[in-house]
């Protein structure tokens, strides 16, 4: 204790106070006009991506001769963060990494994206190059608002020591899965996400590949037969072949228990794939498989989104160098280079391209490009406020899930969407 | 008279910058109550008067539950925190061997990131990789669901808290403890006191404005309670909201579904709450040391 | 008797601590060993996780400007809220002091909006600065609750011999009540030291990449494709240290000075 008050001495805390002040001073003056050594803020997910973009950095700064100071948050911090600063018309966010499919709709809404309609047009970029669903996805209302980076696509991920051939079907999925589940000795056939909002986006194709949508015609299409019959397989699937708590699970949870070899099956997105490889994170990497996504009562339907977009903050005072770190960030050469990284990004040239492929594990590969044949373009209800849309949608999947009766509580939430779905469209038009 | 301006001089800075930090958000949160801000808190939202107050009174689908379950978990934890720090303190009344270990073992707890706690424990009672699990089962108790399941959820975050805050509640008292003097109890056992009856009848009356305070402190924390549900649970406190309470709710409107108006008028009952909470509590004990 | 107190105090100190001794284990695991329930405390540990968490270009720099921030707002939240607790404790001013304890009772989330909306305006943002006073927001009614409680207990007979001998009643408070409650005032700054360690919302919001604090840090193990467990235990049991360090060397100190509040307050 007296080590304490030794500590916590006058002068120390004179010293370091004096000390801080002169900081404190220094950086309250970085704000104001842009000069050459203002950095070019790049707020960014914490993703295989950005860790690799942030490798090269080098060579950009050099070419544009200015310093890149990258963000890495989770994905709930970063869209929080954007909601706080852009409401302030911040000025010290320049690039912004974006959830098309989340956030774009809401960011149009406001007025927080740049207008890239032009700049993209420019013959040696190619727009054209890009896959048609990741560029519906960046344009809202006309303009050009991001541009795609990191895809994704679901995956079956499976035990090839448990499961010799992968199942074609989702009715062999379910049976298949139901057969290796033993809770005595905790193994379970399937593992996914269960979450009211997390598992939205992975029941998607489910939901698809059994003939369904989130809406048709803006009204919504969630107690439809098709719709029932998807949430109660996904039910079925998860909640008596899959671990206990399953409602309680998103990512973080379903991961490690297919990583720990607790699981026989399981489907989340291609781009999670490294860290099931990964020998310190996984105790199965070389026994696992992959397959494309089992066909339903209407085919096999997966959805194949752009994950992750780069936008301009309109706020932005350096505009121009945020564009140009788009123009490489999406260029051929560095999807190329990041792709055989095993990163699938969303430029058709590349996925053409069968050296980039040679990064990702071939089974893997090949499971991609049937996926992306197939694929939907969208994971989630397309409305302005998709956080409270996903919580409504995922309302009867919890039910299904936890073995409930699904037909009421879609036919409830069927109701609710509805009424959503007038006062979301009232806002868009407002 | 000098007395007058020094005091009014050394207490001013204080209350000038809390003042300051604290006039704006709170006449913004205000006014952003009764308008219809959306997506954006300077949409050009309209003026509504009190209709986000009626539709938050009328809203028996998350609103109400999560007033419920605030009201709950608060109770439940701080009540659980007395009992425990109250017996634990009794325990530690007098020195032991190794008491400054397990003084010191207390206090970690309440010095712990909350953030990082609240992953630890998400890592501890996973139903299926989890410690917990494979504890109980070597005790024979069969497995439990903790934070995945609908109904173990808020019970499990209670427990969390317990975990975390009746060492709080144990040095508290402790303290208190100290401060009496013995010669009433001694009265008291002359007199064939039991030890429960000296406890119940003597030390606990004894004991009131500290417990009163570490009450209020308390239950001022556990109504904001926020970090571990939002660690453990996420947004909406979960999948069927089991773990939502005002604060997550006032948090979801806000950052997930972008309903600002509607947010801050949860924001401004959620306030009015706490401050009636503490005056009810703080009258309570001016009328039971009187 | 005797051996029933002491198998419950036995009992309380391992459910108290174990939490904390499996974090620190899972630290030494990998992240293979951290999910599987089998490995208990007996394991060969490897510290692959610290030189993560050292490799890590945000946790060290992050403890750096933790370090200055909650140094920095503790300080200056000493600074004004000592005074403003002898004024209060002396001259039975809680009416006014509780004015300020109300910083206490407001949810952070109706601050961050407008908060960052009034710094941007004044160009503060991405600076140290914002993360001061946010924390200052916190620590100032900390202090100034443990300290009344603190010159409460202080008996009053000092100050006004001094004031006999020809102080002014300032004199008498920065000769006689000040150093005397110095001990007090070294706890309340541990705590409010600690309290800004730990704060998460506003540094979340308030700090850039260059101001970011510890507890945000803290995410770089969280990624899209999954958590790093050991690594995440190895940074929490990093940023946990500082804190055991202070609970070790100021127990004492530490319990008076929280429960000076309680019992006077």
């Amino acid at each position: 204790m007296a080590a304490v008050e030794r500590v916590m001495s006058r002068r120390l805390f004179g010293g370091l106070a004096a000390g801080v002040a002169g900081g404190v001073v220094l950086g309250g003056c970085s704000s104001g006009a842009p000069s050459a050594s203002t950095p070019l803020r790049v707020a960014a997910v914490n993703h295989v991506w950005t860790r690799a973009v942030r490798e090269r950095l080098g060579e950009f700064e050099e070419r544009v001769r200015r310093r890149v100071s990258m963000s890495l948050l989770t994905g709930d911090q970063l869209s929080s963060s954007y909601n706080v600063k852009l409401n302030a018309s911040a000025t010290d966010i320049d690039v912004m990494m974006v959830r098309p499919l989340q956030e774009q709709l809401l960011f149009a809404h406001n007025n927080w994206l740049a207008d890239l309609s032009d700049r993209v047009q420019e013959p040696a970029f190619g727009w054209a190059d890009f896959q048609a669903p990741p560029r519906e996805a960046s344009t809202t209302g006309g303009r050009v608002l991001s541009v795609p980076v990191v895809t994704e696509r679901p995956v079956l991920y499976y035990r090839k020591d448990l499961v010799p051939t992968p199942p074609k079907t989702l009715a062999e999925l379910k049976s298949a899965a139901e057969r290796l589940t033993d809770r005595n000795s905790g193994r379970f056939g399937y593992v996914g996400r269960g979450q009211r909002s997390g598992a939205v986006t992975q029941w998607s194709s489910f939901l698809y590949s059994y003939g369904g949508d989130f809406t048709t015609d803006g009204r919504s299409a969630i107690a439809t037969p098709e719709a029932i019959a998807a949430y109660e397989y996904y039910g079925e699937l998860l909640g008596r072949s899959g671990p206990p708590g399953a409602t309680n699970m998103s990512l973080e949870q379903a991961m490690p228990i297919f990583a720990q070899g607790k699981a026989a099956f399981y489907i989340d997105a291609d781009a999670i794939y490294t860290g099931l490889v990964d020998p310190k994170v996984s105790a199965v990497g070389k026994t696992i498989g992959y397959a494309p996504f089992p066909t339903g009562p209407a085919g096999s339907k997966p959805y194949n989104i752009p994950s992750w977009s780069l936008g301009i903050n309109r706020f932005s005072k350096l505009q121009d160098d945020a564009w140009e770190f788009i123009r490489w960030a999406a260029g051929v050469q560095l999807v190329t280079a990041l792709q055989t990284a095993g990163i699938p990004g969303a430029r058709a040239s590349v996925w053409a391209n069968p050296a980039a492929a040679a990064g990702f594990p071939p089974e893997l590969a090949a499971a991609m490009q049937v996926n992306a044949r197939n694929g939907v373009g969208h994971d989630r209800p397309e409305v302005l406020q998709v956080g409270r849309a996903r919580d409504i949608v995922g309302r009867p999947l919890v039910s299904a899930v936890l073995q409930e009766q699904v037909a009421p509580v879609a036919r409830d939430a069927d109701a609710e969407f509805n009424d959503f779905l007038v006062r979301d469209n009232r806002h868009r038009e407002s | 008279m000098a007395n007058r301006h020094l005091k009014w001089l050394m207490l001013s800075p204080a209350l000038l910058f809390v003042g300051a930090m604290i006039i704006f958000p709170l006449l913004f949160t205000l006014n952003l109550s009764a308008t219809d801000a959306f997506g954006a808190v300077n949409a050009g939202a309209d003026h509504i008067g009190l209709r986000n107050f009626a539709d938050a009174f009328g809203d028996h689908r998350r609103f109400w539950p999560a007033v419920w379950r605030t009201i709950g978990f608060t109770v439940s934890a701080v009540l659980l925190e007395t009992i425990f720090g109250l017996a634990l303190a009794m325990l530690m009344r007098r020195a032991f061997r190794g008491i400054r270990w397990v003084r010191t073992i207390l206090i970690i707890p309440l010095l712990a990131t909350p953030v990082a706690i609240g992953i630890l424990w998400l890592l501890i009672l996973d139903p299926t990789t989890g410690i917990a699990n494979h504890l109980l089962g070597a005790l024979g108790v069969p497995p439990q669901e903790f934070l995945g399941s609908v109904r173990a959820s808020l019970p499990t975050l209670v427990l969390i808290d317990v975990w975390q805050w009746t060492p709080m509640m144990t040095l508290l008292l402790l303290a208190g403890l100290s401060t009496l003097s013995e010669e009433p109890e001694e009265a008291a056992s002359m007199d064939g006191a039991n030890a429960w009856q000296r406890f119940r009848y003597v030390v606990l009356p004894m004991l009131g404005p500290t417990l009163t305070t570490a009450l209020v402190l308390r239950a001022v924390d556990g109504l904001k309670t926020f970090d571990i549900i939002y660690a453990t649970k996420g947004a909406g406190g979960g999948s069927s909201f089991e773990a939502e309470t005002l604060n997550v709710y006032a948090y979801g409107l806000t950052f997930d579904y972008q309903e600002y108006g509607l947010a801050a008028a949860v924001l401004v009952l959620f306030t009015l709450f706490i401050i009636g909470v503490v005056l009810v509590l703080r009258r309570r004990s001016a009328r039971s040391a009187a | 008797m005797k051996t029933l107190r002491g198998v419950a105090i036995t009992v309380v100190a391992l459910f108290f601590s174990l939490p904390i001794v499996w974090m620190f284990a899972a630290a030494f695991k990998t992240n293979v060993q951290v999910t599987d329930p089998s490995v208990g405390l007996i394991f060969e540990p490897t510290l692959d996780n610290f030189r993560a968490v050292l490799a890590d270009e945000r946790i060290l720099p992050s403890m750096v400007n933790s370090l200055i921030v909650g140094v920095t707002s503790t300080v200056l939240s000493a600074i004004i809220a000592v005074p403003a607790a002898w004024a209060v404790g002396r001259f039975r001013m809680h009416r006014a002091g509780s004015l300020v304890l109300v910083a206490r009772i407001v949810p952070a989330i109706s601050l961050l909006v407008p908060w960052y909306y009034l710094f941007a305006q004044a160009g503060l943002v991405g600076s140290y600065t914002v993360l001061i006073l946010s924390h200052m927001f916190v620590s100032v009614p900390l202090i100034l609750w443990i300290m009344i409680g603190f010159f409460e207990g202080l008996p009053i007979e000092l100050e006004e011999a001094a004031r006999v001998d020809g102080l002014s009643a300032f004199g008498a408070f920065r000769r006689i009540a000040l150093p005397l409650a110095a001990p007090g005032t070294a706890t309340a700054s541990v705590l409010a030291f600690v309290a800004s360690w730990n704060n998460f919302m506003f540094a979340l919001i308030l700090s850039d990449e260059h101001t970011m604090t510890v507890p945000v840090a803290l995410f770089s193990f969280i990624s899209y494709a999954g958590t790093d467990w050991g690594g995440l235990m190895a940074a929490s049991t990093v940023m946990t240290i500082p804190v055991v360090a202070v609970a070790v060397l100021a127990q004492k100190h530490l319990v008076a000075g929280l429960t000076a509040g309680a019992t006077k307050g």
